[in-house]
């Protein structure tokens, strides 16, 4: 039997690689087989690695049912602070690149701690610890750009291209697979959609929400760490406007990918290829010489038809409130065993 | 010879300020048994669940489970301890497998990893004691409420509740359903378990259960007494004290003539009503009578425009009419429906009493231009506060720091200012403290006796036997039948009853 | 608007609080640096941006009273600023049709969101991110048609008196108003006054309170609650038109990165100075103070030398630390409690805390 959601799942997963596939057809024809040489598919896959990772960021946050405002705030934190201890404080490139992962994963937790302790509002936490990482990455950098050179072996990786295709993607690809697994298989992550899915039956069974929150918070954190890590095997430098415009495409990827806004689901595989389809937009937009503030529209107006087309098709029902009428494919009542009347038990 | 009770509540005292919740209660349930917990809203029944359950804990007395001492902390500690609870609002987390929800909390794992075999298993096992046939892989989402509800159980027995209670099961479930809910009940029972069995459903608690303890007033009135010891009326008399029994019922002689006030025919909606047809005149009192899930609620809402009328007729005043909203039934035919669930539909909590009274009326108490009169807001406001009796400080305070007796006053002041020609009161004393209610009922017969329209939505027999003029009662969305009020509890329960079950009542046998 | 009627009252309001705080700042400041009195140089300045940002954060407070948010008032400024300047470049049209175009292209966007939220039942804060979204594409895409280098500048007669100068300016006969105070903060002024009379005088305020409380019961109640909700919106699309608008004259030129900052604004205002997150409540001179506090606080910070980065770092803090105050003291308090249950598209899944 198919879970209605599953259902609803997999055929946006359909729909998405079906307009990734003819995206591609569509990019390779117009560009005379261009599209499809080996320099242009690195590049593809190179700016794709971000994107999956900050929109795995973002549902991680969603999962619980939470945001996470401060997406690009702390990947782009992580990056500068990390790269001033490099290339100012002397320390080891590959020791850098810990640290921005570590950073990313403290900023995180920071902003669980926040939420639970103080019982504002994620929004608003998330608001607050965005505005104030931002304005410390400006303190630290200025107007500096600090240069990659200071960390070649992390430039190293972020010039590997495994099979054609970036190393960097290859790690988003295997972060999300082991999201996904962690996900399906770990207590934690279950106790996590537990909290997401309904806070209250999760607390009555023992399940403490705040720990999810915490553990959700801090997942996201990591994730942008990552990021951050990523930053700086692949950019040039790194300076004040690193996360700047990561906020806004963190959102889209899960969004378009199927991710309920109102928790308790996870669509790894839909917020990878969503995050492909925003890709191919860009090239597209490349390609057909477009201003770049049209993928912008474009992906604005996909988020909507998402959401408004997910609201239309499955009205996602309720477990916590009794239905009146038990809903048209439940296994029949009649199938379980009825009690005859008179009959004894 | 001393028992070993499952569960022993020892002179529980619980206050809240400026009430006492609990005074001295003693509860004793023995393995096997079926206790049934009767009280009325307002009783202290809730609060002493909530003690059980470990969401509150006691300001003295003790708790024993299984003879044993305990102080719960929490939710999860009751869990621990051995108390499973299957509230009355669906507590399941829908996108998760039946097996995942049955086993929640006590997920297996093996290295650290989810053990999906074992969890399979175990659910099974559970499910087999229940004899309830439902592939544990099932998604929970697509299972019916009662279904759902059966997982809740399976979820207590799984955590290995020797303690199950049921806190008023049947209320969102179909007939059909409840009497496999009792088989399992009963199943249970046989093999150990003790059940508290919350309901305000006396047909229900005489057919299911051994044992009772009926609460009035935060007092035990009968701790853990055979049911076998008592009479429906004997209960009721013990559920709502003489207060209520010494009510005289006036006089009443509503006129039946001339055109009535609101009459359906044969009216059919989206929500699942079929058929259904009747009529109020002004000055008359009709009681809709039912069990919760019967949809008459819902009826209403369609009433108001809420939900589609996709056949039939609905006529106000005689002329037929096509509600489109709650402001067109308002306005235009002069249609009030004071809700069923005051805090979450009838009251904005965080505003003023003034704000709370004159939202209906927002228009007529407005200039020209828009712009609320602030005198005649005061003065409408002053007005029911005064004629209803309401006990505040002031217009000013906030709504949401009233007690529910003056929250519910609050709740239909607002409608009484709207002088609307019809009005529906959906369950008019639902969390009201004894006295208050007799207050109501002698407020809703003077609305009659102005000449308005009533009808009264109940699921309270007694209630509805001692206020309305005539009962209608309705069953899955359809009316079954209409009968004169005699207001005589017993005959009147007879007939009510056979309304629902559509059977003779000699034939209803104990379900053992 | 209540006022509290006791000292005690009076005492623990959240304004009250603010007043003390900037009186406190604004005297430290200019103790050490009493050049931060120099009504050319900084007062002047300081007022222009509390006028400019004060109208943003109205324009965020107005859909925070139904307990929703407005994540495009940046956007929605750039386009009610770009077509008032389409309309004066391309017509010569006079300052005030200039202006109400402009507002009508706002509220127009803001119309657009409010019907897709109140009519299609979408979440508040998923429709204003992608309407961001795509306004962040369209906005610099049209300023590229229309101008050359991004940027329309005009010289509409009464534009730059309006957006630049200062009541010493005014004069009647020989008498001049005072230095220091920018014309600009007297259409704050009015707009602050319309609001306030929108919602403690008009019915459609009044509804549009309770729909933020309770919004199954303002339905129950017979309020047109779409159509509030509709209102609602357009109304926060034309204020933050204003907003773009009043910037695009204080600078003299209309450019696209008109309403990048406004989005922290226009939440740091209304929610220092007391509006609620959930709805049902809205605090109008919460909102100035909460926005003049934080433009003082910039203001002082540069005169010391301390750069913009310096600035968002406090003005997280503060956000932070004033909530939890808020929290501990209950200074919302009884409201703050009957509201904790209930959800607003800021929480999206309830936060039950075990």
């Amino acid at each position: 039997m198919k879970a209605r959601l599953g259902a609803a799942l997999r055929t946006q997963n359909t729909s998405l690689a079906a307009v990734i596939i003819v995206g591609t057809i569509v990019l390779a024809i117009q560009s005379q087989g261009g599209f499809l040489a080996p320099i242009s598919i690195r590049t593809f896959f190179e700016f794709l690695a971000i994107p999956i990772i900050i929109g795995l960021a973002q549902m991680a946050t969603l999962a619980v049912g939470q945001m996470n405002l401060a997406v690009g705030a702390i990947g782009g934190f992580a990056s500068c602070a990390a790269a001033i201890l490099v290339a100012d404080a002397g320390l080891p490139g590959w020791l850098g690149g810990i640290l921005a992962i570590l950073i990313g994963l403290a900023a995180g937790l920071v902003n669980g701690l926040l939420v639970v302790l103080t019982q504002i509002n994620g929004f608003v936490v998330t608001l607050a610890t965005m505005t104030i990482l931002a304005g410390a990455q400006y303190a630290m950098v200025g107007t500096r750009t600090i240069q990659a050179s200071a960390w070649p072996e992390l430039q190293a990786i972020g010039t590997a291209y495994p099979l054609g295709v970036p190393l960097i993607f290859w790690l988003a690809l295997i972060i999300a697979i082991a999201l996904a697994f962690a996900y399906r298989h770990t207590l934690v992550a279950r106790q996590m959609l537990a909290s997401g899915g309904n806070p209250l039956a999760a607390r009555l069974s023992g399940i403490s929400n705040n720990r999810s929150l915490v553990a959700a918070h801090g997942l996201s954190g990591l994730l942008c760490g990552v990021a951050a890590f990523i930053v700086l095997c692949s950019l040039p430098g790194s300076n004040k406007s690193i996360g700047g415009d990561w906020l806004l495409s963190s959102f889209a990827a899960p969004i378009i990918g199927g991710v309920s806004l109102v928790g308790g689901t996870v669509a790894v595989l839909g917020t990878v290829l969503a995050a492909m389809v925003v890709r191919l937009v860009d090239s597209a937009r490349a390609a057909f010489q477009l201003d770049p503030s049209w993928v912008n529209l474009v992906i604005g107006a996909v988020v909507l038809g998402t959401v408004a087309l997910d609201r239309v098709r499955t009205r996602r029902p309720s477990a916590t409130r009794g239905r009146r009428r038990p809903p048209a494919d439940a296994p029949p009542t009649a199938a379980l065993r009825t009690v005859e009347r008179g009959a004894g038990a | 010879m001393s028992e070993v009770y499952a569960l022993e509540v020892r002179k529980v005292t619980k206050t809240f300020p400026g009430v006492r919740a609990l005074d001295e209660v003693n509860l004793r349930l023995k393995p096997g048994e079926v206790h049934a917990l009767l009280g009325e809203n307002g009783a202290g029944k809730s609060t002493l669940i909530k003690i059980i359950t470990g969401i509150q804990p006691p300001d003295s007395g003790e708790l024993l489970i299984g003879g044993e001492p305990r102080s719960l902390s929490s939710a999860h500690e009751a869990t621990k301890a051995g108390i499973g609870v299957v509230h009355q609002e669906r507590n399941v987390i829908a996108d998760f497998t039946v097996a995942e929800n049955i086993t929640l909390g006590n997920t297996p794992t093996k290295a650290g990893r989810v053990d999906w075999k074992e969890m399979r298993a175990g659910a099974q096992r559970v499910l087999d004691l229940l004899d309830f046939p439902i592939d544990p892989d099932t998604p929970t989402s697509l299972l019916s409420p009662a279904q759902t509800q059966l997982v809740e159980i399976a979820r207590g027995l799984y955590a290995d509740s020797a303690v199950l209670l049921l806190d008023e099961p049947t209320a969102s479930i179909s007939e059909n359903e409840s009497d496999l809910l009792f088989t399992v009940v009963h199943k249970l029972a046989a093999q150990g378990k003790a059940i508290l069995f919350v309901s305000h459903k006396l047909e229900e608690v005489f057919a299911h259960c051994d044992t009772v303890t009926v609460f009035r007033d935060g007092k035990v009135v009968a701790e853990s007494a055979p049911l076998a010891d008592y009479t429906r009326d004997s209960i009721v008399d013990l559920l709502v004290g003489r207060t209520l029994a010494k009510l005289d019922v006036p006089e009443r002689n509503p006129s039946r003539e001339g055109a009535p006030a609101l009459e359906l025919r044969s009216v059919s909606s989206s929500a699942g009503h079929r058929d259904v047809s009747f009529r109020v005149h002004p000055g008359e009192i009709l009681g809709l009578y039912g069990l919760v899930g019967a949809g008459r609620s819902e009826l209403a809402e369609a009433l108001l425009g809420l939900t589609r009328i996709t056949s039939g007729e609905v006529l106000v005043n005689g002329a037929p009419v096509t509600i489109r909203s709650v402001g067109d039934a308002l306005r235009t035919h002069g249609i009030g429906y004071v809700t069923e669930d005051r805090k979450a539909a009838g009251l904005f909590l965080d505003q003023t009493v003034e704000k709370n009274l004159t939202v209906t009326v927002l228009k007529r108490l407005s200039n020209a231009l828009g712009v609320v009169r602030a005198r005649s807001s005061r003065e409408t406001a002053d007005e029911y506060i005064s004629s209803l009796d309401i006990k505040v400080s002031g217009r000013d305070q906030l709504v949401g720091l009233l007690s529910g007796g003056n929250q519910q006053k609050v709740s239909l002041g607002k409608w009484l200012a709207a002088d609307t020609g019809i009005l529906i009161i959906d369950e008019p004393t639902v969390g009201i403290d004894v006295r208050t209610k007799g207050a109501f009922y002698q407020l809703i017969w003077a609305l009659a006796e102005a000449g308005k329209a009533v009808m009264v939505i109940s699921s309270d027999l007694a209630e509805t036997v001692t206020l309305v003029d005539r009962i209608a009662v309705m069953q899955d969305f359809a009316i079954t039948g209409i009968v004169d009020n005699t207001h005589d509890y017993e005959s009147m329960s007879k007939s009510v009853i056979r309304l629902i079950h559509d059977e003779p009542i000699s034939s209803v046998e104990v379900q053992r | 608007m209540k006022r509290s009627t006791t000292i005690g009252g009076v005492v623990s309001d959240n304004r009250f609080g603010l007043v003390v705080l900037i009186a406190v700042i604004v005297i430290a400041i200019g103790a050490i640096k009493p050049m931060f009195y120099s009504p050319q140089f900084v007062v002047g300045p300081m007022l222009t941006s509390i006028a400019i940002f004060t109208v943003v954060g109205l324009a965020q407070m107005v859909v925070l009273s139904v307990g929703q948010m407005n994540l495009a008032v940046g956007g929605m400024a750039a386009v009610g600023a770009m077509v008032a300047g389409i309309v004066f470049q391309a017509f010569d049209a006079p300052l005030i049709v200039g202006l109400v175009v402009g507002l009508a292209a706002g509220g127009l966007i803001g119309a657009l969101c409010g019907v897709i939220i109140a009519y299609g039942g979408v979440n508040s804060f998923v429709v204003t991110l992608a309407m961001s979204f795509a306004l962040l594409g369209l906005v610099p895409t049209v300023y590229g048609w229309v101008s050359v280098g991004s940027a329309i500048t005009v010289q509409t007669p009464g534009l730059s008196d309006l957006g630049r100068s200062q009541l010493s300016d005014v004069c009647f006969g020989d008498t001049c108003g005072p230095d220091g105070i920018p014309v600009l903060l007297f259409v704050t002024l009015i707009a602050m006054l319309v609001i306030w009379f929108l919602f403690s005088k008009l019915r459609v305020g009044r509804e549009i309170l309770l729909t933020g409380s309770n919004d199954k019961a303002a339905l129950l109640s017979a309020i047109p609650v779409p159509r509030r909700i509709l209102t609602v919106h357009t109304l926060s699309g034309a204020l933050a038109a204003l907003a773009g608008f009043m910037l695009g004259a204080s600078t003299g030129s209309f450019t696209p990165a008109i309403g990048q900052e406004f989005m922290l604004q226009s939440f740091l205002g209304p929610i220092l100075g007391g509006t609620l997150l959930a709805g049902g409540f809205v605090s109008i001179v919460g909102t100035f103070l909460g926005i003049a506090l934080t433009v003082v606080i910039r203001q002082g910070l540069l005169l010391f030398g301390v750069g913009l980065e310096g600035l968002n770092i406090l003005l997280g803090l503060i956000l932070l630390i004033a909530l939890s105050a808020d929290r501990i003291r209950h200074v919302v308090g009884q409201r703050a409690r009957l509201q904790a249950t209930r959800r607003s598209d800021t929480m999206i899944a309830e936060e039950v805390t075990a």
